[in-house]
């Protein structure tokens, strides 16, 4: 049905994206299917002692985790966004049997997500130990595992949704991916053998790069049923691999069983939805209100700006997308703040450290540009008409979506060029002249995004994440590392020319920081006059 | 005050709107009718300058909307069917926003905003979150928008779809005052009623064609009997599928 509609869509872009994204696929799983057969050769060749129940039993602990977020928002995406599942329950048939059937799709979305990912592996496996059945046996692992979360997970959506408020699963499902982020990355503190001491204990028969959880083939846990089964069939083992696997299905079907029972009756309880709308309304005279003035702006322009602030701000899913930058760059530096700090102030004064300062900038521009700037023309979403019908030119109105990606993001960058030089101390007019082009970056990147966002605009969106088109995204990331790549390399040619031709460093040092400022605001109008032809050229009603 | 000449939308092969010739006067209250997918929608669009003619041109208070989008859109107040409006906006600050978009001065834009709340009733709600507003008082709000620059040609696309008796009646209060002023209306709707009692001139389009356009009184003459309902009229020009309708129920019940 996709080949079907992307044929008769007749749109170049599309056809050549997906033949693209088709290519990537084969190549990738070429790729996997390689590393398999080397790793079964090497193996072969270099036996080693490898504790094969607890490594696949860990990997199915680890599936657990992906399992119980998908779960989790696939539920709640059913249950508060969709709105098919209300015609299939006001359709004449049980709930019981619509629920168990969105659980059954769930699973077997989950199988052939686990197929796409590990198959050529197995097949390679299959090959290699000379069994077919491999593959078939971790398909049947791939659909009994699996059941048990998707029917606990679906129960506790359930319940969860009695306690958020009708309008607000869009935005409570955005949390939950924040949440996982976070996770993910205190798991990777907590886990990860690179971030451990080498007193950490560890079992036998682990690789030292793993990280370890000896509970994971625990007797008692489905993940250790799931692992002895799949080691069982890796060595040819059927009886053990089915003995295990029987468990595994007893199991599963008795919690889908009772499951699908108690599902009905929470439904029917009442549970879905309880929680009325709050009204929510604008804070009184605790809170400054923006007037709908900006020094340097006129009012039109500065009211786009304030609009998009506000739009921003007060949507979470759009907040997350605002904030989470700012988080990950605490977590990545902020976290290892005690072992950077010693080894920045090693580096001494000069250019060369005043640049090392900007990598966090730099980062957190990559982000802000592209979360602000390739999604501020999006961000008008279906109201574009309002803007639209209005008498003022395309133009105008990319200047003010300018204006709103790149004042917040220069702010930050500033911000975090400002700490990160402070820490280093390269000399104030070094530090000075970093921080100055940082800025000029900040915003000559974030008006070049704004521009590729007006070129790959969609205003069709109805969940924030699609505002990004990922071809526009793409070029943009390709057009920043170009930039960010062009500057650091200028730079360094400044210095390279200040030792070879004895100019003073900082008249060369500012040479280069001009041509590589000029170059990116050209690029950037350019980007801007280009996304306004394409903007002309819509129909926006 | 308004005229297009032959006014043509295609897309592809398909005919949206074909050679409509308009002209509607200053003080009008102009009403646009005709069936589902007739053309109505796309009409307003391309006077209002969101929509491309195919060919034909179209004059909003004499500017050609094609050759002077910005003039012409100085002079235009729009109000959508289903007006799509930013949601975590309240609805005093989504009516600031339209009049910074229309350069309306800031004290006149405020002044003018609290008089609009209070003549929509929304006064006590101004500063909720339009995600928490009805239909109804969306559209209240996107009259609101279209009020507050002062136009001089509103176009309205279903203005009393989602709203209730009292409001219906309320806007059609506003709508009838606005045109005393000398300025013109010019709406689409499906209420037949609605237009037969506002209305000044009233104009039907079926398949993209203009059938009729004039009085209630000339469209009467048109169809040749007087004392007809606009409803008959409507459905004499536009064809009547009353027959078939009957015929598919009884192939249900059968």
């Amino acid at each position: 049905m996709f080949l079907n509609q992307t044929l008769r869509s007749h749109k170049p872009g599309r056809i050549v994206g997906t033949i693209v994204s088709a290519a990537i696929i084969v190549i990738a799983w070429s790729w996997e299917a390689i590393i398999t057969w080397v790793g079964v050769q090497a193996s072969q060749r270099a036996p080693i002692q490898l504790d094969t129940v607890h490594l696949l039993s860990l990997a199915f602990l680890a599936y657990t985790g992906v399992l119980v977020f998908s779960s989790l928002v696939f539920s709640l995406n059913a249950l508060l966004l969709n709105p098919d599942l209300d015609l299939l329950l006001a359709a004449p048939l049980p709930v019981e049997s619509v629920l168990a059937g969105r659980m059954v799709v769930q699973v077997l979305r989950l199988l052939l997500l686990s197929l796409v990912f590990t198959l050529p592996a197995l097949l390679v496996l299959a090959f290699a130990n000379h069994n077919l059945l491999i593959p078939l046996l971790f398909a049947t692992l791939y659909l009994l595992y699996p059941v048990s979360v998707v029917v606990i997970i679906s129960l506790l959506s359930l319940l969860l949704v009695r306690f958020i408020p009708v309008g607000r699963g869009r935005e409570v499902v955005t949390l939950f991916g924040v949440i996982l982020a976070l996770g993910i990355n205190l798991l990777n503190f907590l886990f990860n053998p690179a971030l451990r001491d080498s007193g950490f204990a560890r079992r036998p028969g682990v690789p030292a790069s793993l990280p370890d959880v000896p509970v994971a083939s625990a007797t008692w846990l489905p993940s250790g049923w799931a692992g002895r089964s799949a080691a069982a069939i890796l060595r040819g083992d059927i009886a053990v691999a089915v003995e295990w696997a029987l468990l595994l299905l007893a199991v599963s079907a008795a919690i889908f069983a009772a499951g699908t029972i108690l599902s009905g009756r929470l439904y029917l309880a009442g549970w879905i939805q309880a929680v009325p709308p709050r009204r929510r309304r604008l804070p009184g005279l605790r809170a400054p209100r923006l007037t709908g003035a900006l020094p340097l702006l006129s009012p039109l322009l500065a009211s786009i700006v304030i609009k998009d602030w506000r739009m921003r701000t007060r949507d979470l899913a759009q907040l997350i997308r605002f904030v989470m930058p700012v988080i990950f760059i605490f977590i990545i530096f902020g976290l290892r703040f005690a072992g950077l700090r010693s080894a920045v102030q090693s580096l001494g004064e000069g250019p060369a450290p005043a640049m090392v300062g900007l990598v966090p900038a730099w980062i957190l521009l990559f982000s802000l540009s592209i979360s602000l700037g390739l999604t501020a023309v999006s961000l008008e979403g279906k109201s574009i008409w309002v803007y639209a019908v209005s008498p003022n030119t395309t133009l105008r109105f990319l200047q003010g979506k300018c204006w709103s990606a790149a004042l917040p993001t220069a702010l930050l960058v500033a911000l975090v060029a400002i700490a990160a030089e402070i820490l280093i101390r390269p000399g104030w007019l070094w530090a000075a002249t970093a921080v100055l082009l940082a800025v000029a970056q900040a915003v000559a990147v974030t008006t070049l995004m704004v521009g590729i966002g007006a070129v790959f605009a969609r205003f069709d969106w109805t969940d924030a994440r699609r505002m990004l088109n990922p071809i526009g995204a793409f070029i943009g990331m390709g057009l920043f590392a170009m930039i960010t790549g062009g500057s650091a390399l200028l730079l360094a040619i400044s210095l390279a020319l200040a030792s070879e031709t004895r100019f003073p460093v900082f008249s060369t040092w500012l040479a280069a920081m001009t041509v590589s400022i000029g170059g990116a605001v050209v690029v950037a109008v350019l980007a801007v006059l280009i996304g306004n032809e394409r903007l002309r050229g819509l129909e926006l009603g | 005050m308004l005229s297009t000449r032959l006014l043509t939308k295609r897309y592809g092969s398909l005919i949206a709107v074909e050679d409509l010739d308009l002209e509607v006067g200053a003080g009008e209250l102009f009403g646009f009718l005709g069936p589902n997918g007739a053309g109505k929608t796309t009409t307003i669009k391309m006077l209002v300058g969101l929509l491309r003619p195919t060919s034909g041109t179209a004059r909003v208070a004499g500017i050609d909307i094609m050759a002077e989008p910005e003039r012409a859109k100085a002079r235009i107040g729009y109000v959508p069917d289903a007006a799509t409006l930013y949601e975590k906006l309240s609805a005093r600050e989504f009516l600031e926003f339209s009049g910074d978009l229309y350069h309306v001065e800031q004290r006149l834009r405020d002044r003018r905003i609290e008089a609009l709340l209070k003549l929509f009733d929304l006064h006590d709600r101004g500063n909720d979150f339009l995600a928490g507003y009805s239909r109804g008082m969306r559209q209240k709000v996107s009259l609101a928008a279209a009020l507050l620059h002062d136009p001089q040609v509103l176009f309205l696309d279903e203005p009393t779809v989602g709203l209730d008796p009292q409001s219906a009646r309320q806007m059609k209060d506003i709508l009838q005052d606005f045109c005393k002023e000398g300025k013109t209306v010019f709406f689409s709707t499906h209420i037949l009623e609605i237009a037969e009692r506002m209305c000044t001139r009233l104009a039907i389009i079926n398949h993209g064609r203009l059938v009729a356009m004039g009085s209630l009184q000339e469209l009467r003459h048109m169809v040749g009997q007087d004392g007809q309902s606009l409803e008959q009229i409507f459905l004499e020009l536009t064809g009547s599928r009353e027959e078939d309708v009957s015929a598919v129920l009884r192939g249900l019940e059968e």
